[in-house]
């Protein structure tokens, strides 16, 4: 960029800010189309259970109902899933789980539409559900899908276990349990849709990966890809809950398709909680051996991820968990057995961190359980066995650059420092601890080839247009294309637009999903503005007759710094008869798939590290546990937008301590209790102490200057080190999440030996 | 049956014919077009929906159109003046407190009625007078900090953040 400026680095505000704080932006809910009708859908209330009967009658004849639709109007497939097709739009034999969709009602106002939807009356005959995933992995068990409970069982083999264990001075082995939890964006699940005189349709969805929500509806409705766009409105909030499941587009397609009238679907919030994915339940045991002097000789572990009525994303959310089960260490011997398992509840999908802050739950409160018996300090310890450059990972992948989880251990060593004098609380009943936890993702998904595209299109006055694929769901992606392009092209943030999320403008770039649009889009944008740079600079070159490398273009001109010379875009476009300049930037990872023997490769091109230092009080007269204070290090390889960074990882360390200390679907015999949050409770700005930040720039060479991502980094290990904090306060080890205050006093009534008294 | 009322809303007379059962979130997004307020939960969880009612930050959801008769309703919509954005806005914008956005509305309508009773908050007050209006996305600290960056305390010389806990790089 132009001599003293600079975009990427600088944080700047996000581009739809403006917007946003006007109330401008315009979300799902905010659409209205003349004519518009309603949609709700009947759904199940019983998790398992044979449909015996579906009667539209009475709901067929309400005034103002326009439609009522079962499975057989469907006119093409009626499953869907982006691994497997197992979830059926609308079932009509038999429903999986509380919240399986049955009929979808419309009407001409949302409250006829509801009338309507209860006037459905369908008769079941019900079926005892299969709620515990280790039950249902018996081959006696009900099977919740044709193909048998056990939905997918990825390994992981390395050096020989037995061997390890046998060189181990001290072994630790423990199981833990970590709950079912929803994505809880503000929010909720919505789509309109509408069909155009020539029987197009077009749907406006909140959605993380519009390109698959249009695959879905266009398999749905039966017609060609071409046939359907799927534009993403502003979307409030993602975090994996709003790809995997493009059930609601398809739920607004199907009505404009059979009335021609544009139709709209907004899930409730109860609605939200009960029926759309989830992050998996995992079922956890884990060994881990050291030497004296505190070397990791061997891991263990096998885990059940509950994937509930359909795969969705299951088999690769545990995938991760088997490829990053052991921690961002050195370990000679590993052996991971994870298994993805069907039950009778809502499915999991996609959620941030993917199968990562279950099992890191585990590992995390197992080194620190290893450090004590080693009498080492838990930083100490684990800096022993870090992964550093050169390293190899549990999957063989040889680390070459970028690996910061060094300095980010040595970062919280300082933390904990300045948090150990505020350790004391002066009242006997109020215990405080400080606790660490450490965690890696892969950048990416697992998934080779994976691919993202981007155009961007150079004017002739030198502001220029991003199109991209990759969707902005409130993490601020948008932004940072228009960062990396003014950087590229040497032009002001506000001379970029960037255009996303709409499938007939641009490139499929795969889903904003698994913290990869930083480094793979953000790669392909750069590329892009590199490339129509180049030709820009190639025209020069002929103009002035010199080589382009002795160009610069900045401000809409070209400039030989050398000579004084310059030719504004406009004139060289002018006489070389270009209207604009447009280029195509490709961005493919160098990953190689994992065995799936062996479990061994390297599945993504590069990782995030993070150490977390959390500090809690423990209430030990009720259980209950407060954060007091919190230090997040993260190895990003490169902040573009420093500012929206730290706000990533400030709203990981709240996402993280809900999931620690208060979240959690409830249920009875397979239906929740809890589908509000009232009762789910999501941590509020008065639960939560400021948080520091402290970003570590180990940069990854083949990232867009350097960056990697923090996503899911930023998420992995804060419910470890909240988890390990209440162990240093009360000496009781939380092996069942959440640390609800029930949880955390029936644990202190066993408690062996008191800790000493701080 | 529909209830005729009038409404001052952004300080502009609306007169409006609703539903006994509608809410004012209904009102405001369906008859009104005011589709800056949120719905989140439609239950009073969540804040989305936050507005001020005579000057009092409420959730919109909960109180019913009828009720309104003769009030003063204060939108998003209404909050930046002729003069451009409100300093609350500003520092939203400013210190990257808004992410998805879908929780800012009703956040800046929270903050907004509390610096008009306590010019002045705390750290504590400002987590305290927010703890009603859910945010996903930020973990609430850049939230907070905007707050406190447009309340009158910005004034006083080494505000904000407790001693000892600035965000370090
Ligand atoms: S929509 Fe009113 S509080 Fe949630
Ligand atoms: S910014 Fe997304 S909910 Fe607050």
């Amino acid at each position: 960029m132009a001599d003293n400026q600079k975009a990427v680095g600088v944080s700047v505000p996000r581009i739809e800010a403006r917007e946003k704080v006007l109330g401008r932006s315009v979300y799902v809910d905010d659409l209205r189309r003349e004519g518009m009708i309603w949609g709700k859908v009947v759904r199940s209330p019983h998790p398992r259970a044979r449909i015996v009967h579906v009667d539209v009658t009475e709901a067929r004849g309400l005034p103002g109902v326009v439609a009522v639709l079962t499975a057989a109007d469907v006119p093409g497939d009626r499953y869907v899933g982006p691994l497997v097709k197992d979830q059926p739009i609308l079932c009509s034999s038999s429903v999986r789980f509380e919240g399986d969709a049955v009929a979808l009602v419309a009407a001409t106002a949302e409250e006829v539409a509801e009338t309507a939807r209860d006037a459905v009356r369908v008769e079941y005959e019900i079926l005892e559900p299969v709620l515990d995933p280790i039950a249902a992995m018996s081959p006696e068990a009900p099977q919740v899908q044709a193909g048998g409970n056990v939905a997918s069982y990825s390994k992981l083999r390395r050096g020989d276990v037995e061997v390890g264990f046998r060189a181990a001075d001290v072994i630790v082995e423990d199981s833990f349990s970590t709950q079912m939890i929803d994505h809880a964006y503000l929010e909720p699940e919505g789509a309109v849709a509408e069909v155009d005189a020539e029987g197009k349709v077009t749907i406006w969805v909140c959605s993380q990966y519009p390109h698959y929500d249009r695959q879905e509806v266009a398999r749905v409705l039966g017609v060609s890809l071409a046939r359907v766009r799927v534009i993403q409105t502003t979307t409030g909030g993602g975090f994996g809950g709003k790809f995997g499941s493009p059930l609601v587009s398809c739920y607004a397609a199907l009505l404009a398709a059979r009335t021609g009238r544009p139709a709209k679907v907004l899930y409730t919030r109860e609605e939200s909680l009960r029926t759309t994915v989830k992050r998996h339940p995992y079922r956890i045991h884990y060994k881990v051996g050291a030497t004296r002097s505190g070397k990791l000789t061997a891991v263990e572990a096998r885990f059940v991820g509950d994937t509930g009525a359909y795969l969705v994303v299951g088999r690769a959310v545990v995938g991760k968990s088997t490829s990053h089960g052991a921690g961002p260490y050195e370990v000679p011997h590993v052996k991971m057995d994870g298994y993805a398992v069907y039950t009778n509840k809502a499915p999991a999908g996609a959620m941030r961190g993917y199968g990562v802050p279950q099992v890191a739950v585990a590992y995390e409160s197992l080194l620190d359980e290893l450090a004590r018996k080693l009498n080492l300090d838990p930083i100490e310890f684990r800096l022993k066995n870090v992964l550093r450059e050169g390293s190899q990972t549990a999957t063989g992948q040889t680390l070459l650059h970028s690996v910061g989880v060094a300095e980010t251990l040595e970062r919280a060593a300082d933390a904990r420092r300045e948090m150990t004098p505020h350790l004391k609380t002066g009242k006997p009943y109020l215990k405080r601890g400080i606790g660490v936890g450490v965690s890696w993702h892969g950048i990416g998904a697992a998934r080779s080839p994976s691919q993202a595209t981007a155009y961007v299109n150079l004017c002739g006055d030198g502001s220029a247009t991003v199109l991209c694929g990759s969707v902005d769901i409130g993490q601020g992606s948008n932004t940072l294309f228009s960062q990396i392009a003014a950087e590229e092209l040497g032009v002001p943030l506000d001379q970029i637009s960037v255009v996303t999320g709409d499938t007939l403008t641009t490139p499929d770039c795969e889903a904003t999903t698994a913290t990869r649009v930083t480094y793979l889009s953000g790669n392909a944008v750069r590329l892009a503005a590199e490339k129509a740079k180049g030709t820009a600079l190639e025209l020069a070159a002929k103009h002035f007759g010199c080589l382009p490398e002795h160009l610069i273009l900045a401000r809409g001109k070209v400039q030989v710094p050398d000579a004084a010379l310059e030719i504004s875009l406009t004139d060289l476009f002018k006489k070389h008869a270009v209207q604009q300049i447009s280029a195509l930037g490709v961005f493919s990872p160098d990953c190689t798939p994992l065995d799936p023997e062996t479990g061994q490769g390297s599945p993504h091109a590069t990782y995030g590290f993070g150490t977390h230092v959390a500090l809690v009080e423990v209430d030990q007269e009720t259980g209950a546990v407060r954060l007091v204070d919190y230090a997040a290090f993260n190895d990003v390889g490169k902040a573009i937008n420093p500012q929206a960074v730290e706000g990533q990882i400030e709203g990981a360390v709240a996402m993280g301590t809900g999931y620690a200390l208060s979240e959690g679907m409830i249920f009875d015999r397979g239906k929740i209790l809890n589908p509000s949050f009232a009762t789910y409770l999501l941590l509020t700005a008065a639960d939560l102490p400021p948080v520091r930040v402290g970003l570590v720039e180990a940069p990854e060479p083949t990232g867009p200057y350097g960056a990697k991502g923090v996503g899911e980094p930023s998420m992995n290990p804060v419910a470890a080190a909240v988890i390990n904090a209440i162990y240093d306060a009360v000496g009781v080890r939380i092996r069942e999440l959440p640390a609800v205050p029930e949880t955390v006093f029936a644990a202190l009534k066993t408690r062996q030996p008191l800790p000493a008294d701080r | 049956m529909s209830i005729s009322l009038c409404v001052i809303v952004n300080g502009n007379e609306h007169h409006l014919d609703v539903a006994p059962h509608h809410t004012l979130l209904d009102a405001l997004r369906e008859e009104l077009g005011l589709t800056g307020t949120k719905r989140g939960c439609e239950v009073g969880d969540c804040g989305a929906c936050t507005v001020l009612l005579n000057g009092k930050a409420v959730n919109s959801c909960l109180v019913l159109a009828a009720e309104t008769e003769g009030a003063e309703v204060v939108t998003i919509e209404g909050v930046a003046g002729r003069e451009g954005l409100h300093p609350l806005q500003e520092a939203f914008i400013r210190e990257g407190a808004v992410q998805c956005g879908f929780c800012t509305p009703g956040m800046i309508l929270s903050a907004l009625a509390l610096l008009r009773e306590n010019p002045r908050p705390s750290d504590a007050e400002v987590r305290q007078a927010l703890s009603g209006n859910l945010c996903r996305c930020t973990g609430y600290a850049k939230i907070v900090q905007a707050v406190l960056d447009a309340s009158d305390a910005s004034l006083v010389p080494g505000f904000g953040r407790p001693e000892g806990l600035r965000p370090s790089r």
